[in-house]
């Protein structure tokens, strides 16, 4: 309806209703009564003229529009007269809704999402033998061919390639060799060319690669003719067959794909070489019966080939759990629930604040009442103030939570460039923002809205217009908004306290090596390249002189695995113990070290000696163990001399005489960090393929980043090396979980700590403006400040006292929640609990305190000269 | 002394002022009275209710309205019934009929008795 016809209808009502009036007045003066008398008797028989209107009008169906239209503008009107209320609101409104859909954003990408433009990504399960990694050729092709859970499977393998087309200069890139139907399980296909087929995975078939899209935009300029192109891929002329769909990545972040080729080193059982298999589920297969099927795949496998099988049963994971770890649903629960807590906090803030303002207007809204408006019209007026004022708030909070999802893909992508995570805040995170904007513009209405329905026009009238009856209901209820408040805040600093006593627990644990100054980087040989023991051995020790030629370089060492990381733990048997059945044999932890290694991390050699140079194929084979596997294995007595052997597919090596005791090094998960027994074996005495380069420098370590590069360049151009970063930085990336939630948690507890203190301050600073007069009549009955003081504090503590109670309770149910995810802490952990109340204490002071200055500082003249 | 009244029934006034139109069309002020004489002044037609009434029908199109001179040769908004309106007015006569039937033949069981 538009206004001009509305504007003819409302005149025509008026000229309508006059009429009607006119009538009426004309037959009472025909019965008798005096013009004026009559026209007032009429007009007591029509009764509220405004109450006929609106009633009349709401019978125009869209025309409620129209009245809505003009409650809102009232409200705007309202709300313009009153800034700081309407800044204050909007502020709140804007981060709670904003983190709410940060969080959920985060939430659904990582746990409901999967990969982007894949066909039902939820049917499709991660297969390995490890929580990540790795399997063997002959495995997957048992599974693909036993399990009947899964419609298809298919293998990938992540590895870095040298990549030279005509001419320009050979770089490294990020690619994914993939079994032939991977394409075709993941529902996608070229959009140029074609797909890999089973004949480009035969070995000695011509190297193929299709390109990812963004890939080929960068560096081929979307050039169609771009197929059939022939490159040199590690140094082999190699054809691009196809390009992908654009912005389609898969199973991680990469620029091309090749074929997995079967090899016949690949093809081995025991070379457990690539990555992991993915499968798409079976038409109504669910994910547990396809993970009871490959157990029961795994069994079998294991009794058929028990010395390669036996201790890797397969692992079926999902999308969350395999790339984000089993802990992902619950880390990202909790986080929802924590800004879920951050949203009630910000609601409970704004319900006290509509609730002084309502007391603040109660005389307004009497007067309305009093006019005709129906209650109905007042709570939905205010309804409407709180609905527009949490929109508005949604609209800066949908910009608050694109900046906070762009900061956390940031933090995301530092530390796992690889993973494809879709973080795009699309319709339906619209939609959940709209929502939670409107729910709680009504939730935090409805308190105003419920203390009206109590509203007493007569005597609010009567009353000055300082609203102070009524308030006992309004106080009631803005004290339990407080309570809520704090106790809910309580939650969450108690959670977050946990998380960041679990993070402090990893960080300062002792690893027992020292990682300042350290660079490391990660080498593996190509078999092809270098088949031999001797050929891998020459590598490493020409790599060794020539990177201890560097400047700044004091020394270089190679293990087999870094500190943190679970080495590969063998059956050994003691020289002169007695013999076991050879499924009861102990197992420990081997590494392959260097002579530098030891000094190189400044793990001490407590006893005996270091290896040397000598320690090679053709001597004595020897071992160093460190103190717990001497404690364990010869309490009482000096291990060196003593003589172990270890067992590799069941069959006994060399005896290794030990010749000397070092201190110990963690080399288990941060998460369970303990000094386990360890044997350390000379690298020349097993020159293996794969090493961990570690260098102690004498200058800042990534100065030398680039010369590492070029030295390993020289000796080989075509060896691929992961990343050179410092050892502290790698380390970082073991406890990069618990930091990273640890601190967003505490954020989140920030805020919500920030809310409830300055709620509590809004409260008690209202308080403290409606009871001026009352302040004023005890200090001129001889009231000291410090009695005035302890009314306001005694107001204010006692509601924080009670949050603080009941949150501290709440807190160890809640806690307890998080159990699974916390480090050597227990969730009701006395310390962080007592922090907490001090935090909370502190923070409900200040928020007194202002107030209670103020309240301090009443002139009892002028107060009780106030109206 | 006024008598005493009977409030109207919810969704009684509707079929009232339709029953009211079918002589001829009449204003607002006009339908009130003559539903109150009609009644004997049993019903009181409110004018909060009344109004809202009218436009409601309008709107649905039972009713039309148009502004014509009253018979005082002031300017009224007259409403008439329209076909739909004389059709809904039958649908609602039988409706009641039958209600108020009904009502009787509960209310006073002792004459269906003697029947």
């Amino acid at each position: 309806m538009n206004f001009f016809n509305r504007r003819r209808k409302e005149q025509e009502l008026d000229e309508e209703l006059q009429f009607h009036l006119d009538e009426e007045a004309e037959q009472r003066a025909a019965q008798g009564l005096p013009a004026d008398e009559a026209r007032w008797a009429a007009r007591r028989n029509l009764g509220s003229v405004a109450l006929v209107k609106e009633r009349t009008r709401d019978s125009w169906g869209l025309a409620a529009l129209g009245q809505l239209a003009r409650d809102f503008r009232y409200t705007v009107r309202g709300l313009r007269q009153n800034p700081g209320f309407v800044l204050t609101a909007i502020a709140t409104l804007a981060i709670g809704i904003g983190i709410n859909a940060m969080v959920f954003t985060v939430t659904n990408a990582v746990l409901f999402k999967g990969f982007p433009m894949v066909e039902r990504p939820d049917r499709l399960l991660y297969l390995s033998s490890f929580d990540g990694c790795c399997v063997s050729y002959p495995d997957f092709l048992d599974w693909r061919e036993q399990a009947k859970s899964f419609q298809g499977m298919a293998l990938v393998h992540g590895i870095r390639s040298r990549l030279d087309d005509q001419g320009g200069i050979p770089e490294w890139f990020d690619v994914t060799e993939v079994s032939a139907d991977t394409f075709k399980l993941v529902g996608q296909q070229p959009i140029l060319g074609r797909d890999f087929t089973e004949a480009d995975e035969a070995p000695g078939a011509a190297p193929v690669a299709i390109l990812n899209y963004g890939f080929w935009e960068r560096r081929f300029g979307k050039d169609p003719s771009v197929i059939g192109r022939s490159v040199r891929l590690n140094g082999t002329p190699a054809s691009i067959i196809g390009v992908m769909p654009r912005s389609f990545t898969f199973p991680q972040k990469l620029e091309f794909w090749v074929p997995l080729m079967k090899t016949p080193h690949v093809m081995k059982r025991v070379n457990r070489n690539t990555w992991y298999a993915f499968g798409r589920l079976a038409e109504g297969v669910t994910a547990a019966a396809a993970r009871a099927e490959m157990a029961t795949i795994g069994k079998r496998l294991a009794d058929e080939y028990p010395l390669t099988e036996k201790e890797f049963p397969p692992v079926v994971q999902t999308f969350t759990e395999f790339y984000l770890g089993r802990n992902a649903p619950l880390i990202y629960g909790s986080m929802w629930g924590a800004v879920g807590f951050v949203l009630l906090i910000a609601c409970a803030n704004l319900a006290n604040l509509m609730l002084a303002r309502s007391i603040g207007r109660s005389r307004e809204i009497s007067v309305r009442i009093a006019l005709g408006a129906g209650r109905w019209r007042i709570i939905r007026q205010l309804l409407i103030e709180s609905v527009l004022l949490s929109s508005i708030g949604g609209f800066f909070g949908w910009w608050l939570a694109k900046w906070g999802v762009r900061a956390y893909e940031l933090a995301m992508v530092d530390h796992q460039s690889w993973l494809v995570v879709d973080y795009a805040m699309d319709t339906r995170i619209l939609f959940y923002l709209i929502a939670i904007s409107i729910a709680t513009g009504i939730l935090f209405g409805l308190a105003p809205a419920a203390r009206l329905s109590k509203l007493d026009v007569n005597s609010t009238l009567k009353d000055g217009g300082r609203g102070s009856t009524g308030g006992g209901h309004a106080k009631r209820l803005s004290t339990i908004l407080v309570i809520t408040e704090v106790s809910l805040a309580v939650v969450l600093l108690a959670g977050a306290g946990v998380m960041i006593r679990s993070f402090l627990n990893i960080y300062n644990t002792d690893l027992g090596v020292d990682l300042s100054n350290t660079l490391q980087a990660g080498l593996e040989l190509p078999p092809a390249k270098y088949p031999s023991q001797e050929s891998r051995q020459a590598f490493f020790d020409h790599l060794r002189t020539r990177l201890e030629a560097l400047p700044g370089i004091e020394s270089i060492a190679f293990a087999s695995r870094l500190p943190t990381w679970e080495p590969q733990r063998l059956p050994f048997e003691r020289d002169g113990a007695p013999p076991v059945e050879r499924s009861s044999r102990p197992r420990v932890a081997r590494l392959l070290v260097n002579p530098a290694y030891f000094r190189t991390l400044r793990v001490e050699v407590v006893a005996g000696r270091n290896f040397t140079e000598r320690d090679a194929a053709t001597s004595l084979p020897v071992a160093i163990v460190n103190q717990s596997f001497a404690a364990a294995s010869w309490p009482g007595e000096s291990p060196l001399g003593k003589r172990l052997r270890f067992y590799e597919m069941d069959t006994p090596g060399l005896w290794l005489t030990v010749v000397g005791v070092t201190s110990n090094v963690v080399q288990s998960t941060v998460a369970t960090p303990e000094f386990a027994a360890l044997v350390y074996q000379p690298h020349k005495q097993l020159p293996i393929a794969s090493m961990s380069l570690i260098a102690r420098t004498r200058v800042p370590p990534e100065t030398l980043t680039a010369s590492f590069r070029r030295e390993i360049a020289a000796i080989d151009p075509d060896l691929s090396v992961w990343n050179i970063v410092t050892l502290e930085q790698v380390l970082k990336g073991r406890y990069w979980n618990s930091q990273f939630y640890g601190a967003l948690f505490l954020m989140f507890a920030a805020i919500a700590l920030l809310l409830a203190s300055v709620g509590l301050y809004a409260v008690i600073a209202h308080s403290v403006s409606q009871r001026t007069q009352e302040i004023g009549v005890r200090m001129a009955l001889g009231g000291t400040a410090s009695d005035i003081r302890s009314l306001v504090f005694k107001q204010g503590m006692i509601p924080v006292g009670i949050g603080l109670g009941a949150g501290l309770a709440a807190s160890l149910a809640v806690n307890r929640l998080l159990e699974a995810s916390l480090i050597q802490v227990s969730p009701s952990d006395p310390a962080t609990l007592a922090s907490v109340a001090v935090v909370l204490l502190i923070a409900a002071t200040l928020g007194c305190l202002i107030p209670a200055r103020r309240a301090m500082r009443v002139d009892p003249i002028v107060a009780l000269r106030h109206d | 002394m006024q008598q005493p009244r009977t409030e109207l029934l919810q969704g009684t006034l509707d079929v009232l002022i339709l029953r009211t139109l079918v002589p001829g069309p009449s204003h607002g002020h006009a339908i009130a009275k003559y539903i109150q004489r009609t009644s004997e002044e049993l019903l009181q037609v409110e004018t909060g209710s009344l109004y809202p009434a009218l436009h409601r029908l309008e709107a649905k199109g039972w009713i039309a309205a148009s502004w014509e001179q009253s018979d005082k040769g002031k300017r009224a908004k007259f409403y008439r019934l329209t076909a739909l309106g004389k059709k809904q007015l039958k649908a609602e006569r039988s409706k009641w009929q039958a209600f108020s039937r009904a009502m009787e033949l509960i209310l006073n069981p002792a004459d269906q008795e003697a029947q």
